[in-house]
């Protein structure tokens, strides 16, 4: 009995037009989005290589390590990236190294390219949040109230069918009939990367995994309110106008209003703020050093050697004093900022896990790697490797880093045609995502959220079937 | 019997229960967004007049005029109200400085990432997601949903012309569905005028251009509702195919189009020019350094022979000339620099706006398209932004460069610390001149473009002609399916 | 079956709802094996509230409603199993054809061993072509459906039969046969409830003829007691209320 009404539930999806038409469609999208993601990853990798290549080019030549100007560190682009954009387009790409102080990411994809940021990406978590949740509703928002618009439920529970059997297999037959065709394209979309050549690890293949088992769960959130609503109303008008209003509220309107709201009730500090307090005390220090330099006297005053490398030497121990007090400084402020952003994202993302479709989003941009995450392992990766550099130009040119000061030594005597240097030698910058299980211990609050979602509109519709009025 | 056809489709929208549910969502909606929009434009602006008044101050204190170098912030544009356009995606200041190139950074998004997870709510989002959906959902089952319940039968029982009866349901629908909406616009007009946002005429005139083109664009779905409710026979068939429509209108074909498009015509990154554009300069200013090297050389050379008081004589009298030749060289090639800068710039920028022509023309396609690149650009929020500032805080460059020149010849400061270290004069160490504060009250201030409607008009004319020619199209399709419509 | 045995069993039946309305007001009748009862009535005269009660669609406020000596609200699943029921305007499963209509409803009732052919046979008893049988319900006229809910009905092979409205839509070659197919299946010893607003058809055809009006029901007639009379002028009579009886 129990699997009759499964086989049927699952027949009568599958073989419905709108089954067929939002399938097909269903399917286009999905492959869509793994095509473009992919060549779109493809044309990034390009563009980071040229931009690499270019800047590495523009140290040829150079003669003296301590010339080197303007070296940057680009994000790498990484498949995950172009399925879940997430924040991955807005955020800086690039940062310059100067071995000491302050790192800026710059150039967003969108910022770059506006165009765009008009209409944004097509992306699988698009797909998903969008697209396949209004799908989950058009399929089952007259689960229970068209059958009996139909006569269908009369003429069922004439039968000996227990309603507990019924609702059951309608939601398991209603879940299997969504979830298993869309796992169809799903493959097909992942057999693409490999055929188009995009290179994922396997710590990538396993989130890519969770990424997709995370969405079945959000589809099948508003899979379950569907049967839900549609087993507490009598009219199927009635209960496709609520969803539609829900799945309104939960995509579009909740997240942002969330994010809004957080954004008014704590204050970050913002970056022109933190920018001057940091102009103001470099000025300051610069001030203080001025004074220092025109005051230095030299041991001896015969000897220009000497007295250039005492002077090098007073110079060095300014600066770094200087680096030292800015750096306390920037700490100081960059926490600050950083411990109120947390606050605030915190406060947000609390209130806009209230909508499934938040929820969908935080856990997989952060099993892709491009959530909120992304700025901060970017920078902490950018800090590691600009130690490495730093500590790269000590031991070429012994002496620390500065910022702000060029020396321009010109010597009288013959010129010495002097080697180039090799940029290659330049420690290379690494960027690596979290570790999986890292990953999967920061989403698994949504993903349980999700199916906490999911076990709730079950239940819900379960002992609303039991008090449902057959007549 | 036109009116009477009209007024039973006002009746009919206005009882349904749909419609008190969708107005209420909308208008709360509608005032939301436009809310919200006031709340980001006063915060904007607070940031903007803060980060200005920081940067004023900086210039004050600044003692030298070598070291004077300006900042410039993108004025808040109150249309951000309506229109979020790409604002929040480009970057919001640049630094003004002979050795630096005009460049954008720090764009909302960057800068607070936090907004970027789920971005904002504006009022064309809300035009044009949930208006057509909701344009959908009273027009799907206008000609078959009329067959279905018998009605559509009954009615053609009597001597009724067809023509009058598809063009009452047009009318009778867009007054049922348009009229209402001009409510929460109304208000939302009201709560801009009650926070006091600074909307200039011109402003007014883009934002009644801006509602205009909206009910147009639901103008557009009512009409192809109706259109495919005349070419299916049944209600759930409509239903189905609009919402896939839908779908496909608003959020697909314009994605596609864009990214088919940088698939089809790709361009070299910032990242990549900047590059570019450093080796460049890196070679040139090799160059200089050897060639300075070489007159350093050569003055010395000269100098082989003198005494110590010859040498400090011949180094006194020569001084200004060495200097002026250095800054000469040094100017010529931040010169050169720039050049390139500008053609690589105009290269890449030429490049970019054949992608971006090709990827609009792909995604206008899409109604939803057209009217969300009209809105933007009515808004002055379009892609253009970004270009059309750049090219005028170059141009305020190119007039704070000449100015800050003028101002260092003048006061004769060269700038820099200069450090010598001879074994007959010793170390000696020069700061150039610091004149305490410096006058800037005749620096040239950077004027944002005035916003202007004819401008903003001029150039979104192609997308609202576009949209126009969209809905006649819906709207003439509807006619014609119905007056072929098999009543039964 | 006993011939003597009542198969459906009303006693007392009452139901009031939450909003005090009285639906249907100690409504007793009982159907043997072998008999046919038609409950004539007015809309909202308690016709379907019967029904329901019988199929425990709603529990009855008072009395009870047996199918085959089983109150339908104690064990709804048991006295279900004895039931087959057509429905008034059942629009079935419109994605799925005739026979998986047929199937799958078969299969609910507890009816695996049935093949193909027995579909084709019963859905050619009912008289629906031989070319709709394999075509999808979605565009079948509400005769048709009609005819398909009657073969799910036949399919079931209970022994009560409980039929809501059945002729209505059928078209009169389609009723007649219908009169017929339910002729045959009291012969086959079924217990047949069904509720109409045919007089013509439920004089032609009902062994009990029961008139309900307001809750009640107001006369219960035999069909030997009826002959001679026209029930059409009885039944206006009886609603207006110029003639009672007790019931």
């Amino acid at each position: 009995m129990f699997r009759l009404l499964i086989e049927k539930e699952l027949r009568e999806i599958i073989g419905s037009t709108k089954f067929a038409v939002s399938f097909g469609v269903c399917s286009i999208l999905i492959l869509l989005a793994f095509y473009l993601g992919a060549a779109n990853y493809l044309a990034s990798v390009a563009q980071y290589n040229a931009a690499r290549a270019e800047n590495l080019r523009q140290l040829e030549g150079l003669t003296d390590w301590l010339a080197v100007r303007d070296y940057r560190i680009f994000l790498p682009p990484r498949p995950l990236t172009t399925l879940v954009s997430g924040i991955a387009n807005d955020v800086g790409r690039t940062i310059e190294i100067n071995g000491r102080g302050d790192l800026v990411a710059h150039d967003s994809r969108y910022g770059d390219e506006p165009i765009y940021a008009i209409f944004r990406f097509l992306d699988l978590d698009f797909v998903f949040q969008i697209v396949l949740s209004l799908f989950a509703i058009v399929f089952a928002y007259d689960s229970i109230n068209g059958e009996k618009e139909r006569g269908t439920l009369r003429l069922t529970f004439a039968n000996a069918v227990p309603k507990a059997h019924y609702i059951l297999a309608k939601l398991i037959g209603s879940y299997a009939a969504l979830a298993v065709p869309l796992l169809i394209p799903l493959a097909l979309g992942s057999l693409l990367l490999v055929v188009m050549g995009i290179p994922l690890s396997s710590n990538e293949w396993m989130r890519l995994g969770v990424i997709i088992a995370t969405g079945i769960a959000y589809v099948g959130v508003f899979l379950t309110l569907s049967i839900l609503l549609s087993s507490l109303t009598q009219r199927s008008s009635t209960s496709f106008l609520m969803l539609l209003v829900i799945w309104v509220m939960s995509v579009i309107i909740v997240p942002r209003g969330a994010v809004l709201l957080a954004g008014r009730a704590v204050s970050v500090p913002t970056i022109e703020e933190n920018n001057a307090k940091k102009g103001k005390l470099n000025a300051q220090l610069w001030r203080e050093d001025r004074e220092a330099m025109t005051k230095f006297q030299p041991s001896s005053s015969s000897d220009p050697q000497r007295m250039a490398s005492e002077f090098q030497k007073l110079m060095q121990e300014m600066a770094d004093k200087r680096d030292a007090r800015m750096k306390q400084l920037s700490d100081r402020l960059n926490e600050e900022r950083t411990n109120a952003q947390q606050v605030q994202r915190g406060l947000a993302f609390g209130i806009a896990r209230v909508s499934p479709a938040a929820t969908f989003a935080l856990a997989t941009t952060a099993l892709a790697g491009t959530s909120l995450d992304l700025e901060y392992l970017f920078r902490d990766a950018a800090l590691a490797y600009q130690q490495a550099y730093a500590g790269f130009m000590f031991k070429k040119t012994g002496v620390n880093l500065s910022r702000g000061m060029i020396i321009m030594r010109t010597e009288s005597g013959d010129p010495e045609k002097p080697k180039s240097i090799n940029a290659n030698e330049l420690p290379v910058f690494t960027y690596s995502e979290r570790g999986v299980s890292e990953v999967m211990q920061a989403v698994l609050p949504d993903i349980g959220l999700l199916l906490l979602y999911n076990v709730l509109f079950f239940a819900g519709a379960f002992v609303a079937f039991l008090r449902y009025d057959l007549r | 019997m036109l009116s009477t056809i009209i007024v039973k489709e006002l009746k009919n929208i206005i009882v349904s229960p749909k419609f008190s549910a969708t107005f209420a969502v909308t208008s709360l909606l509608l005032l939301l967004s436009v809310y919200v929009g006031i709340n980001e434009y006063q915060a904007t602006t607070r940031q903007y007049e803060a980060a200005t008044g920081l940067v004023d101050q900086r210039l004050r204190e600044t003692r030298s005029w070598a070291r004077l170098s300006n900042r410039v912030y993108r004025v808040p544009n109150p249309m951000h109200v309506f229109v979020a356009g790409v604002n929040n995606d480009i970057g919001r200041t640049s630094i003004i400085d002979p050795t630096e190139q005009v460049k954008l950074t720090n764009s909302t998004y960057n800068d607070e990432p936090i907004y970027a997870a789920f971005r904002f709510i504006d009022f064309t989002f809300i035009v044009t997601i949930i208006f057509s959906l909701f344009a959908i959902l009273f027009t799907y089952d206008a000609v078959n949903g009329e067959r279905e319940n018998g009605t559509l039968q009954l009615t053609f029982a009597n001597a009724l012309p067809r023509v009058h009866f598809i063009a009452g349901k047009f009318v009778g629908l867009w007054l049922g569905l348009i009229v209402p909406l001009l409510i929460p616009i109304v208000l939302s007009v009201v709560l801009v005028l009650a926070y006091k946002i600074p909307l200039a005429v011109d402003h007014w005139m883009s934002v009644a251009a801006i509602v205009l083109v909206s009910l147009l664009f639901c103008t557009f779905f009512i009409a192809f509702g109706i259109c495919i409710s005349a070419v299916t026979r049944r209600s759930s068939t409509s239903f189905l195919f609009l919402l896939v429509a839908w779908i496909v209108i608003s959020f697909i074909l314009p994605r596609a189009g864009v990214m088919a498009a940088g698939t089809l015509h790709p361009v070299a990154s910032v990242a990549e020019v900047e590059g570019m554009r450093e080796a460049f300069a890196k070679q040139i200013w090799a160059k200089h350094r050897d060639e300075m090297q070489e007159r350093f050389r050569k003055r010395a050379d000269e100098m082989q022979n003198m005494t110590a008081e010859e040498r400090s004589a011949y180094e006194d009298e020569h001084a200004w000339e060495m200097m002026e030749q250095e800054d000469k060289a040094r100017k010529d090639i931040l010169k050169q620099i720039d050049l390139l800068g500008k053609k690589l710039e105009e290269e890449t920028r030429n490049g970019r706006r054949q992608q971006e022509g090709l990827a609009l023309v792909l995604s206008r396609f899409s109604p939803a398209s057209a009217y969300q690149l009209a809105a933007m650009t009515l808004a002055g929020m379009n892609i253009d932004v970004k270009s059309a500032y750049e090219d005028a805080l170059s141009a305020y460059r190119a007039s704070f460069v000449t100015y800050k020149e003028k101002k260092e010849k003048e006061s004769g400061d060269s700038g820099g610390i200069r450090i010598t270290v001879d074994s007959n004069t010793g170390f000696k160490f020069s700061m150039g001149r610091e004149s305490g504060s410096l006058d800037i009250s005749e620096m040239p201030r950077f004027n944002a473009s005035r916003f202007s409607f004819s401008g903003v008009l001029a150039s979104a004319l192609p997308d609202i002609v576009l949209l126009c020619a969209f809905t006649f199209l819906a709207f003439a399709a509807a006619f014609v399916a119905f007056l072929r419509y098999d009543v039964r | 079956m006993e011939s003597g045995q009542p198969v459906f069993e009303a006693i007392g039946l009452t139901k009031k709802y939450e909003d005090e309305t009285l639906a249907l007001d100690h409504v007793s009748f009982s159907v043997r094996a072998g008999e046919i009862f038609a409950m004539l009535g007015g809309n909202g005269a308690g016709k379907t509230t019967t029904i329901n009660l019988f199929l425990n669609f709603i529990e009855p406020t008072e009395g009870e409603a047996r199918i085959n000596g089983i109150a339908s609200h104690k064990d709804p699943l048991t006295a279900k199993r004895n039931v087959a029921f057509v429905s008034e305007n059942v629009m079935l499963y419109p994605n799925f054809t005739a026979l998986q209509n047929l199937d799958y409803f078969s299969r609910l009732g507890g009816k695996t061993q049935y093949s193909k052919e027995n579909y084709h046979a019963v859905l050619r008893r009912v008289g629906l072509q031989e070319e709709a049988h394999t075509k999808r319900l979605r565009g079948f006229s509400k005769g048709m459906r009609q005819k398909c809910g009657i073969a799910i009905a036949i399919l079931k092979d209970a022994p009560a039969i409980l039929l809501d409205e059945p002729t209505s839509g059928l078209d009169p070659q389609a009723g007649f046969e219908f009169i017929e197919l339910l002729r045959s299946l009291r012969d086959d010893g079924k217990s047949i409830l069904m509720s109409t607003h045919d007089i013509f058809r439920a004089k032609e055809v009902a062994d009990v003829v029961g008139i309900m009006n307001r809750g009640k029901l107001i006369m219960q007639k035999h069909a030997a007691e009826l002959a001679g009379h026209d029930l059409e002028e009885l039944y206006m009579k009886y609603i207006a209320g110029h003639i009672r009886d007790a019931a």
